[in-house]
């Protein structure tokens, strides 16, 4: 035992060495707990704009404990951190009885369910609207009809949503964001290979197959990778949806629909998948335009390749865009944004997002707290100073951290409040808007596939490393295997 | 007194009392081991809803499992991994231990270093070799195969070679302690047995035909079967380093369990169902073994 | 350790061209194994005085400049401290609990032996084959519907019932001279008395031996701990660094600094009682 204690006198001695090293610079993000509730002040200021947010008192009499899985993570620019800091010190004054407790929580379906069950999962948490069906069916979230009930919420979702978030009749969910796909773009690179223009745009691909030759060019000048493709997983089926879309894999090839006879059914084996699939071959092989790890390359590697300058082109979304600027380092004003590349048969861009939803222990208290939450932090469709003084602090802590500010893609049915979320943005930019123009304007948004898509892209990511890593793959193979397998799942699920 | 004390501590009440002191441990083993393992042979009968079973369903768990072709490849992979675990990870701790063995001088610095590798974290060793086997411009293999003039490889993304990278950065954690063993089975054997082999004529070739290997060997048949069973249940290793990927060539029946667990699908029945295939073959394993190992004492 | 040959090579052999190439050769062969053990050790230390910058672009093991305050800046900012507490408070109950449970069981199965011991030990040799992690769905079932997620209970308990320790013990308990325990007994002990007073005490090195693996394991397991502990303020070094690699959370370069952090209490571990575990494998011919 004497040599025991011993052990934790050294361990102890290391970490004291560790964090003496310090010195006296006091790092981003101060000594914020993980999960703890008493989280000390980071060292920057919150945003002035913070200072509009109404402190009149809203509610005295609601009195419970709420904890918060939406706070930024540990790692989070201090400017963010204070954000929330900030919004956190107004939910305290609107609702003086109500104990927020900041936890911060990166959801995964995996990690959800044993939180959920054990009682230990945050109030609110954000998961992708991949989920949300399956946390209903298994009864893995709380029931909030009642309290968007009470704040007269419920008519302003639209309907897409209440089919996405609810389940008979019942809603368990709010829409935080929405994304859409397009094209991230490193304009070092694109400068560095010669593809600007005379007035500083960068030639990027509209198509498909333009994309494999500016990713050769770029290949050949520059020696980087043109194109960085994230295949671990679950994401290189999820990119390779939209690919197969804009070969015409939609409408009467679509890659979910039902039959005749109210079957599910999956066809990932038709003309336009193939000629898709052969398509991201030769990116590997023929045009050799991707990055050397596909397979192990995540979404967080794609942005750290795209963001150090390792790779030009990112199939990435635009609720990305602070990934590889403030995230990875690229400069603000060298990156760029630019439309999902079309295809030979339609020019579609994957659109999903993420939501709100709650722990199955929330009360209607904890219910209606939160929303008094999500509404200080500018998630809901209201439009008062509380609300606009939050998207303006929201604005300016990305603007301070080197993120590009972007008007959001509007997850509520609310002509106003999307007007006012593109005003506000335009106020902060930090960008030069002529990087983003086409991204924002010639667009055709189309939803993920309705039913069990991550076990989809799981399947259809299977197919996508077996082409790219073996140069003499079967396509129609591999797709047959894909076909197989998640029909069966479909069989299990849906059809039986 | 003394017989008092005899009377006190009667037959049965020492029983009672041994079981006593034994029970605390045992309520421990069944909850955490053998509890779990019958509870999969119910679970893999039933659906299951949330973390709940709902309706019994015979079989349907492990014919659905056999069914997809995933668990196909899964299988064969296991035996794939069983098999490269045979070549790399049996033979090169008793090359190391024949290598140290003949060493004075530097002999305890060279053991240390070779065991320290095996009290790191597995999860720490595994992301360290990531990054090594990276095929991006960090990947230290590839830096260095490019000093000798070798082009640029994708280790992991290789259909080929991606199991028996994973044995050898499992073996490089383990290799260090395994030959600690067998050093010590050489250091006892009688070192007249090397001096009357000498008298007799024999070189240093002989004497480790007919003197060293023997002796490896007889170590080697326990440590080999622990071997096979460890590694047959390699799950953290494919799952942090490439998912099961590229094309499912790295997954094993551990990892698929997983993943019907607490991979996006939340199919417990499944996954227990998988865990009794897996707890199945290796009592297959565990028999053969004791019959291998009965018969080599009939021999003697 | 005396400088006496005890391999192949002995020291009556004559020392001919051909053996004194042949040590060479061994010599060689030994520095690779070095090489091979340590190089990649030092290389993850190197890599994290290098920014992501750096790390994704440079070729170059060592770094441009050492500079500590990147690994401080990592630390503080995921606040490892917290993780490096939680990592002890496991370590620490896990010891309690492999010490006391899988010791007396142990002491039940090598010394007390009451009728039907057998049974026992055949269960427990056969949890040595099938560990709990093949049966880890219905293990988190009950964890959960018993509502002892979230808190290291389980996983405390858990080091109480390791067969690896309990085969430990017991081939040490089984060494004992029968006579020692007899005379405890006519002394008037009760059996509980005797492993507290006797065998405890006379067991003192193999209680070093598990206490040392028992501490390595609860720093380095994570599967049941991420199931158990998941995202919650509980959470471990290696819990965290799991969620790290799984959840694209984190940077290449913090990563590899976590990575580094992850392995310091080990590393320092091991050189406390290098003697105590290497001696450990010699004697029984298993490894942790």
């Amino acid at each position: 035992m004497k040599r025991h204690i011993r052990f934790l006198a050294v361990a102890a001695a290391l970490c004291m060495l560790l964090t003496a090293c310090n010195g006296g610079e006091t790092p981003a993000g101060g000594t914020e707990t993980d999960g703890g509730g008493n989280s000390s002040l980071p060292s920057a200021a919150p945003p002035a704009e913070l200072d509009n947010i109404s402190g009149d008192v809203v509610d005295a009499g609601l009195t419970c404990t709420l904890t918060l899985g939406n706070v930024p993570p540990d790692l989070a620019p201090a400017a963010e951190k204070a954000l929330f800091e900030g919004y956190i010190a107004a939910m305290n004054k609107q609702y003086p009885n109500v104990t927020v407790v900041p936890a911060y929580y990166s959801y995964t379906l995996s990690s959800y369910v044993g939180m959920a069950r054990g009682g230990t999962a945050p109030n609110i948490f954000q998961p992708p609207f991949t989920d949300p069906q399956l946390l209903i069916s298994q009864e893995l979230v709380a029931d909030v009809t009642g309290a968007l009930q009470s704040i007269d919420l419920l008519d302003k979702f639209s309907p897409s949503f209440i089919e996405l978030l609810g389940s008979e009749g019942r809603i368990y969910g709010l829409p935080r964001d929405g994304y859409v796909l397009g094209l991230h773009l490193n304009l070092n690179l694109f400068e560095e290979a010669g593809l600007m223009t005379e007035d500083g745009l960068p030639m990027y691909p509209k198509t498909l197959q333009e994309l494999a030759e500016v990713g050769r060019t770029i290949r050949e000048k520059t020696g980087k990778a043109g194109l960085v493709f994230p295949a671990s997983e679950t994401y290189g089926g999820w990119l390779f949806t939209n690919i197969a879309w804009n070969f015409g894999a939609t409408g009467e090839y679509a890659l979910e629909r039902v039959d005749e006879d109210g079957r599910w059914i999956c066809d990932l084996t038709s003309e336009p998948v193939v000629a898709a699939l052969e398509y991201v071959k030769s990116l590997r092989w023929e045009y050799d335009i991707l990055n050397a790890d596909a397979t192990t390359t995540d979404w967080a590697g794609a942005h750290s390749a795209l963001g150090t300058g390792e790779a030009a082109m990112n199939f990435a979304a635009d609720d990305s865009v602070a990934e590889p600027t403030a995230g990875k380092g690229l400069a603000v004003d060298k990156f760029a944004l630019a439309p999902f590349p079309s295809g030979p048969k339609g020019s579609y861009s994957l659109s999903g997002g993420t939501c709100f939803m709650f722990s199955p222990d929330t009360t209607h208290d904890q219910a209606v707290a939160a929303l008094g939450f999500l509404k200080i932090i500018g998630m809901l469709p209201f439009m008062d100073d509380d609300v606009i003084a939050g998207m303006r602090a929201g604005a300016a802590a990305k603007r301070e951290r080197g993120a590009p500010v972007l008007p959001p893609i509007p997850a509520w049915n609310d002509e106003d409040f999307i007007a006012k979320q593109r005003e506000i943005a335009e106020e902060y930019t930090n960008v030069d808007m002529r990087l983003y123009d086409d991204f924002f304007h010639n667009i055709l948004i189309k939803a993920e596939e309705p039913v069990f898509a991550q076990q989809l892209y799981r399947e259809l990511t299977s197919a996508v490393q077996r082409v790219i890593t073996r140069e003499d793959a079967d396509v129609l193979r591999a797709l047959e295997r894909a076909q197989e397998a998640f029909q069966e799942y479909l069989d299990d699920e849906m059809n039986s | 007194m003394k017989k008092n004390s005899r009377r006190r501590f009667g037959k049965w009440r020492q029983e009672a009392s041994a079981w006593l002191i034994m029970l605390p441990g045992i309520i421990l083993f069944a909850f955490f081991l053998w509890a779990p393992l019958l509870q999969s042979v119910r679970m893999s009968l039933y659906q299951t809803k949330n973390i709940e079973l709902t309706n019994f369903i015979g079989f349907d768990n492990y014919i659905s499992v056999f069914k997809k072709s995933d668990f196909l490849q899964a299988l064969r992979n296991t035996f794939s991994y069983t098999l490269w675990s045979l070549l790399i990870g049996f033979l090169i701790p008793i090359f190391m231990a024949l290598a140290i063995g003949e060493t004075v001088r530097g002999k305890g610095f060279i053991r240390t270093a070779s065991y320290i590798p095996n009290i790191l974290p597995g999860l720490a060793a595994v992301l360290l070799w990531s990054a090594f086997f990276s095929a991006e411009k960090s990947g230290v293999i590839n830096i260095l195969l490019a000093k000798l003039g070798i082009d640029r490889m994708a280790f992991l993304s290789q259909e080929h070679m991606v199991i028996p990278i994973i044995v050898l950065i499992a073996t490089w954690k383990g290799a260090g302690a395994t030959a600690l063993i067998y050093m010590a089975g050489l250091a006892g054997v009688n070192p007249e047995l090397y001096e009357a082999a000498t008298i007799d004529g024999a070189g240093i070739w002989k004497r480790i035909r007919h003197i060293t290997l023997p002796a490896i060997f007889n170590l080697g048949s326990t440590l080999l079967i622990l071997q096979i069973i460890s590694i047959f249940q390699i799950m953290y290793e494919p799952m942090v380093l490439t998912k099961g990927g590229p094309d499912n060539a790295s997954l094993s029946l551990m990892l698929l369990m997983w993943r019907y667990a607490f991979g996006g699908r939340m199919e417990f029945g499944k996954a227990a169902a998988m865990g009794v295939i897996i707890s199945l073959i290796l009592l297959v394993f565990t028999g053969l073994y004791t019959i291998v190992n009965r018969r080599k004492t009939e021999w003697e | 350790m005396s400088g006496a040959r005890t391999g192949v090579i002995r020291d009556f052999d004559s020392k001919t061209a051909g053996v004194k190439i042949g040590l060479v050769f061994v010599y060689l062969v030994c520095a690779v194994i070095v090489l091979i053990s340590l190089f990649p050790i030092f290389w993850v230390f190197m890599a994290g005085f290098k920014d992501l910058k750096e790390y994704m672009s440079s070729t170059a093991i060592i770094p441009r400049a050492l500079d500590f305050s990147r690994y401080t800046k990592t630390w503080n900012q995921l606040n490892i401290t917290n993780n490096y507490l939680n990592s002890l408070y496991h370590a620490a109950g896990s010891v309690v609990c492999a010490l006391i449970f899988n010791g007396l069981l142990a002491y039940g199965l090598a010394i007390l032996k009451p009728r039907g011991y057998k049974a026992v030990s055949s269960l427990v040799m056969l949890s040595l084959l099938l560990p709990a992690t093949i049966s880890i769905v219905p293990l988190f079932m009950n964890i959960q519907n018993l509502k002892l997620g979230g808190f290291f209970i389980p996983l405390w308990m858990a080091a109480g019932a390791n067969a690896f320790f309990v085969v430990l013990f017991r081939q040490f308990f089984e060494a004992f001279p029968p006579s020692i325990i007899e005379a405890s007994r006519i002394d008037g002990c009760s059996p509980l008395q005797t492993f507290y007073k006797i065998v405890m005490p006379l067991s003192k090195p193999i209680c070093v031996v598990v206490t040392i693996y028992a501490i390595n394991g609860a720093w380095s397991d994570f599967l049941l701990p991420y199931l158990v502990l998941g995202n919650g303020k509980w959470q471990t070094v290696m819990v965290r660094l799991f969620i790290f690699s799984t959840q694209q959370t984190i940077n290449y370069d913090d990563l590899m600094r976590s990575v580094v952090f992850s392995m310091i209490p080990p590393i320092v571990l091991f050189f406390l009682f290098q003697k105590q575990l290497t001696e450990n494998i010699v004697m029984s011919g298993i490894k942790g």
